[in-house]
């Protein structure tokens, strides 16, 4: 394990509401240079709404989002997205009518200006052989383990610092599940930071250098990865008290 | 000072007028309306005048006629002069002479009651001249256009809305060009001439406005009292409901295919009895009476005063008459003017009255922009919470004293009252629902849980109809309810709530939980609108039985039962949406995650409440994630994972098992 | 076999006319496929491009009673009238979208639908103040020039040129949206828009821009409707626009080949159709078509999205 690096990501005593529903009660973590760092949590913990905060798409009623030490928490997507955070949302949203190809080719729109995207093209290809067979192929015509692949290959075509994986098991059968999960791994043995949102506290864990554990918008445990899977609070976490 | 008196005073007024109940007000302002609209004629003097407050009239039934389809039914329709022009023109081919078919004996009947009489022309054959009498047309227009309404509203209701919009286009298109080119019929654009007049008792109304002025009152009054009775009423609340949310709707019992034809029927009587009125007074009917810009017209109206306000939609219906009548030919005088005073030749020869569309086109785009409720929304008397309810402590209530809830199930508890067998549900390939299996027995409580996207929620949609499953069956009391619609399910003894909460948001809180009644009451058109003892009795004790509900929960919603939900606090509008689905009287509750964003003392009244509803016999279904709830007040848990149901039993042998933790935490993985 | 050359005239002129309508419709389709709204001004905004173009060729010395261009100078008016018109009705587009439209944009229901009803009306009635209440003509720029095909039919210069502008202009718009990065952009946004955003593209300039090309087609079939009919007025927009509506809908809403098949397809029905059944006719006739797909197969032929209940 690669010793992490500085704090890229910086999520500090962020509160969200929605409507009047209190949904982030003040959560904070931060993610280093290097690191996988998951974040675990059931049903209605909030997890997902703390990627969206991440990307721009949801505003934080209190506390601040810090990305190489600059606030992000007030920025548009689009703008997020340049400064290097790249998203694997929830559920694929691969564009169904377009090609892989042109799904890769969204993935660097906030780069397009730059000429030539062979280098992130074979990353991508090398990653993921099954996306170069089929390049042609209309994206809502593949399967969901296949949809998987080509979501994380069009966030990695930006060369982002951060990869933001909201729940990449969802849908999945195991098998598959355990392929994308090593894939994740050889991503960022390759240099990229990562940060999951993961219901499958186990395969999340087994990746992971660190973890946080959130529960009704808060962050109840947390530590490195190893030790929370062995910590039989997980488990109360996720099953109610025993 | 007596400047401040005076201040004084007309705040005191104020206030004291805002602090009258809504019936009281209407008592008073009912006789000084009636008395000023009575007396206006006279007051005026000025024959010109009558006539033009005449033709207001109309202008006044068409918005309040499209008011109930736009305004209360939330359905857009955008022909409505369509049904204008079929009362208009029914009226008038049988009250001229366009008409004339040869003379059979199966006519005499017809020339007996004075309807139609025999031309004799010698040298050829005989043929029927119609002259068929005012006052039965007004009803028999009113009865087709309301078939017409309910045969083009059958195929065309489940529309979206912008798309229910455009086909109602294209139907008001089409009966101008067909009056236009059925010149047999409608004599083209020429239009019919030479309609017959009403006559009242032997006088003949003629060309003197003054009949028509008092009849078109007695129409406008009428329809007004109809709107509004209609309104209060078990229709209006449904087609309010249906406004705010048809899905949620049809989960209380709100057949939404019946209501809205019966919107749009009862829309387009009104429009033809419009149609019927305004051709007598004029005596003509021409296509071009009947065009697009027409129906705009009166949605500019609807849309000014304020969809569903009847009071702003008949002042807005007046001033769009006044407008084009009256308004714009005085500033068009100003305006020549001002053009002759600064030498300008555009000013001097402009005509306002070519601007009224843009004026049309101005008021919706900025009424849209600005102010969607209207000038003059509908009264909603929101009594404030006094200094007291504010500052009280919350305290609890109970479902105890619910018996009216109590569920009549043949047999006792315990014996199976809904069976779900092999269900099978797939969306796009994927199964949400795999082979589900389930028996739910009488005065049970059973919870479902799972890991996201297990396909619980799915299961209740099936169970209440919002789905129809691709195989399996469903059976409530032996009844296979798998694939019939929500609102039929809902009168067989099933009720839910929503994850994400569905209420009538602009609707208050007792307003949701009479909808929720909706299937347990019986009023239709006819007695919402004459309100005879028994439907009085019926809504007096629906009102009873709501206070009760909110009762469950102690001072925390009484206080607030006349405010609109979408101004509630979250746990207020999820317990609106509890009492709600009691109203309904259920044998089965399905409760979707109602623990959701609530703190622990408010769970824990919640499960006194889930007690309280097992002590009145209701069986529970209940899908939730926080886990302590339901161990504890769970008779059986039930486990879903993709779809599949992986374990069931007693909570705390579920707990512990293996492959129910593996759903939740996942599989440990092979490799290190 | 007098009866062949009669129907392949009208033929002819159906798919003429149906190039008007196929690009009234593919704006109308493009901004319903970006932000599902049923944008009522388009039609007018087409209206008005004629009374653009009139203005515009005015400006240029060319007027009803000027005599018909040829060779290089008609090429270049063409060229300026097409550049010109196109420029500003895509820019009326672009503020009414701004102005009107973008405010409303997370109301649901049908309020954006009525502002642009509104909106319709304010242009409408602009025009009519401005020009009057008769019909204008419209410069006849296009030499007389036909050349016969079977028996009686023949086919005109005129119609010659507005296929090939069409085409033209199609190709044009099936480029941008296939192969460049901006109108992948934009058929990525119709597609996911939430998505779209997470791939840090922006959706407002997106929708402004999906405006200014629909609207700049519709001022292009401004162009046609004044060249072919020879005239314009206040009230062309309307029936017009109801029937490039109707050949959205029949081609499937949101698709863009679809609003081309659906043009030609309704251009056909009105020529055929008007010599069947009589011209007075031909509007029953197509708003019977309108009804009849959307409560049939409400996602047209090749629609992808059908509107299902709310």
């Amino acid at each position: 394990m690669r010793a992490p690096g500085e704090v890229l990501l910086d999520f500090r005593d962020v509160h969200t509401h929605y409507g009047a529903l209190h949904v982030l009660k003040g959560v904070s973590y931060q993610i280093r240079e290097g690191e996988i760092v998951s974040l675990l949590g059931g049903n209605a913990s909030g997890k997902s709404t703390t990627m969206k905060t991440v990307l721009g798409l949801v505003r934080p009623s209190e506390g601040t989002v810090g990305f190489r030490g600059e606030p992000i928490h007030g920025l548009r997507t689009s703008e997020i997205v340049k400064r290097g955070i790249a998203p694997v949302p929830e559920g694929r949203r691969v564009f169904p009518r377009m090609t892989i190809l042109e799904n890769l080719e969204m993935g660097r729109y906030t780069r397009r200006a730059e000429p030539g995207w062979d280098a992130e093209l074979d990353r991508v290809f090398g990653l993921f052989p099954l996306l170069k067979e089929r390049r042609h192929q209309l994206a809502g015509t593949m399967s969901g383990g296949e949809q998987q692949m080509l979501a994380i290959g069009r966030a990695l075509m930006t060369r982002p610092t951060l990869l933001c994986m909201d729940e990449p098991s969802m849908g999945l059968a195991p098998r598959l599940v355990e392929e994308v999960f090593d894939i994740i791994r050889a991503i960022n043995e390759q240099g990229t930071t990562i940060f999951v949102i993961e219901q499958n506290v186990n395969m999340a864990l087994s990746i992971a250098h660190r973890g946080y554990v959130l529960q009704m918008g808060e962050v109840v445990l947390t530590g490195a990865a190893a030790e929370l899977l062995e910590n039989p609070l997980i488990q109360k976490a996720y099953l109610g008290s025993g | 000072m007596s400047a401040l008196a005076g201040r004084l005073g007309a705040r005191l007024g104020r206030a004291r007028w805002r602090a009258l109940p809504i019936a009281r007000r209407r008592q008073i302002m009912t006789p000084v309306l009636l008395a000023i609209g009575l007396a206006f004629p006279f007051l005026t003097g000025n024959a010109g005048n009558v006539d033009a407050a005449a033709n207001a009239f109309t202008y006044v039934l068409l918005a309040l006629g499209l008011n109930i389809v736009v305004g209360f039914a939330g359905l857009l329709d955008l022909g409505y002069a369509a049904f204008f022009a079929i009362g208009a023109y029914g009226y008038g081919i049988a009250a001229s002479g366009q008409l004339k078919p040869a003379w059979s004996s199966l006519w005499a009947p017809l020339a007996w009651a004075g309807q139609v009489s025999r031309l004799v022309v010698p040298g050829q054959p005989d043929t029927v001249q119609f002259h068929v009498t005012f006052w039965p047309m007004l009803a028999v227009t009113a009865i087709v256009c309301a078939v017409f309404g309910m045969l083009f509203g059958a195929p065309t209701l489940r529309l979206r809305g912008d798309y229910l919009a455009i086909v109602t286009l294209g139907f008001g298109e089409i009966v101008p060009v067909v009056a236009r080119n059925w010149e047999g019929l409608t004599n083209g654009a020429q239009g019919l001439g030479g309609i017959r007049t009403p006559t009242l008792l032997g006088y003949d109304f003629g060309f003197s406005p003054y009949p028509y002025y008092f009849l078109g009152l007695a129409l406008v009054t009428a329809a007004v009292w109809i709107s509004i009775r209609l309104q209060e009423s078990r229709v209006g609340r449904a087609w309010m409901a249906i406004r705010e949310d048809e899905l949620a709707a049809g989960a209380m019992g709100v057949n939404h295919v019946h209501y809205k034809l019966l919107a749009f029927a009862m829309g387009a009587a009104v429009g033809g009895l419009a149609g019927t009125f305004y051709v007598a007074k004029l005596t003509t009917a021409t296509p071009d009476m009947f065009t697009f810009p027409v129906s705009v017209m009166v949605l500019v109206m609807v849309v000014l005063g304020g969809l569903g306000s009847i009071r702003g939609v008949v002042v807005a219906a007046l001033f769009v008459a006044f407008l084009q009548s009256v308004l714009l030919q005085d500033l068009t005088e100003y305006v020549h003017a001002l053009g002759r005073l600064v030498g300008s030749d555009f000013l001097q020869r402009l005509e306002l009255i070519t601007s009224l569309e843009l004026i049309f086109g101005l008021i919706l785009v900025l009424m849209m922009i600005f102010r969607r409720e209207g000038l003059w929304p509908a009264v909603r008397k929101v009594s404030a919470l006094t200094r007291e309810q504010q500052a009280a402590a919350p305290s609890r209530g109970s479902a105890v004293d619910l018996e009216w809830a109590r569920p009549q199930t043949a047999g006792g508890p315990g014996r199976p009252l809904l069976q779900i067998e092999a269900l099978r549900k797939s969306f796009g390939g994927v199964a949400a629902a795999d082979e589900i299996t389930l028996t739910v027995h009488a005065g049970e409580l059973v919870s479902v849980i799972g890991p996201n996207g297990s396909g619980k929620t799915t299961l209740f949609n099936l169970i209440t109809g919002l789905i129809s499953p691709d195989s399996g069956s469903i059976r409530l009391e032996g009844h296979e309810i798998g694939g019939r619609p929500s609102h039929e399910i809902v009168t067989r003894g099933v009720a839910r709530t929503f994850q994400n909460i569905r209420l009538f948001n602009n609707l208050s809180v007792m307003e949701n939980l009479l909808v929720g009644e909706h299937s347990r009451l019986e009023a239709g058109v006819l007695g919402a609108i004459l309100r005879p003892p028994r439907v009085r009795r019926e809504e007096e004790r629906a009102v009873e039985r709501a206070l009760q509900a909110v009762s469950m929960f102690g001072n925390r919603l009484l206080p607030r039962i006349d405010h609109p939900v979408y101004g509630l606090s979250y746990a207020n509008r999820r317990r609106t949406e509890i009492a709600r689905a009691i109203m309904t009287r259920p044998k089965l509750l399905l409760l979707d995650e109602p623990a959701a964003g609530m703190n622990p003392a408010e769970t824990l009244e919640l499960m006194d409440l889930i007690h309280g509803f097992r002590g009145l016999g209701i069986t529970i279904i209940l899908i939730e994630h926080k886990l302590d709830v339901v161990m504890d007040v769970s008779d059986r848990v039930v486990v879903l994972d993709h779809g599949v149901k992986i374990a069931e039993g007693a909570p705390a042998q579920v707990r512990s098992d293996e492959r129910v933790i593996e759903a939740y935490l996942g599989r440990r993985r092979r490799a290190a | 076999m007098s009866g062949l050359d009669v129907v392949l005239q009208q033929v002819v002129n159906g798919l003429a006319l149906g190039m008007m309508y196929a690009l009234l419709a593919l704006g109308f389709t493009m901004v319903y496929g970006i932000i599902e709204l049923i944008n009522f001004s388009h039609f007018s905004v087409f209206m008005t491009g004629t009374f653009v173009g009139l203005t515009v060729l005015n400006l240029m010395g060319v007027t009803a009673v000027s005599r018909s261009l040829t060779g290089l100078a008609l090429v270049a008016t063409l060229v300026v009238l097409f550049a010109a018109t196109m420029a500003t009705t895509g820019l009326l587009g672009v503020a009414i979208e701004r102005i009107c439209l973008r405010p409303l944009r997370n109301v649901s229901g049908t309020a954006p639908m009525i502002t642009t009803i509104g909106v319709a009306f304010i242009l409408i009635n602009v025009m009519l103040l401005t020009w009057g209440p008769q019909a204008q003509r419209f410069p006849s720029l296009l030499p007389n020039w036909r050349w016969p095909l079977l028996g009686t039919a023949e086919i005109t210069f005129k119609q010659v040129v507005l296929f090939v502008v069409g085409m033209v202009l199609m190709v044009i718009l099936s480029h941008l949206v296939k192969r460049t990065t901006l109108g992948k952009a934009m058929r990525a946004t119709a597609q996911d828009p939430d998505a779209a955003r997470m791939m840090g593209i922006d959706v407002d300039r997106v929708v402004v821009l999906t405006f200014f090309l629909g609207s700049a087609l519709a001022g292009a079939g401004s162009l046609f409707f004044g060249l072919y009919y020879g005239f314009t007025g206040y009230y062309v927009g309307y029936t017009t626009g109801l029937r490039a509506f109707t050949s959205a809908v029949l081609g499937g809403i949101g698709s863009i080949p679809g609003a081309v098949l659906g043009g030609l397809f309704i251009g056909l029905v009105q020529s055929l159709g008007g010599q069947l059944l009589g011209v007075k006719w031909t509007d029953v006739m197509i708003f019977s078509i309108l009804i009849i797909v959307m409560v049939l197969r409400p996602s047209g032929l090749l629609g992808v999205r059908a509107p299902q209940k709310a």
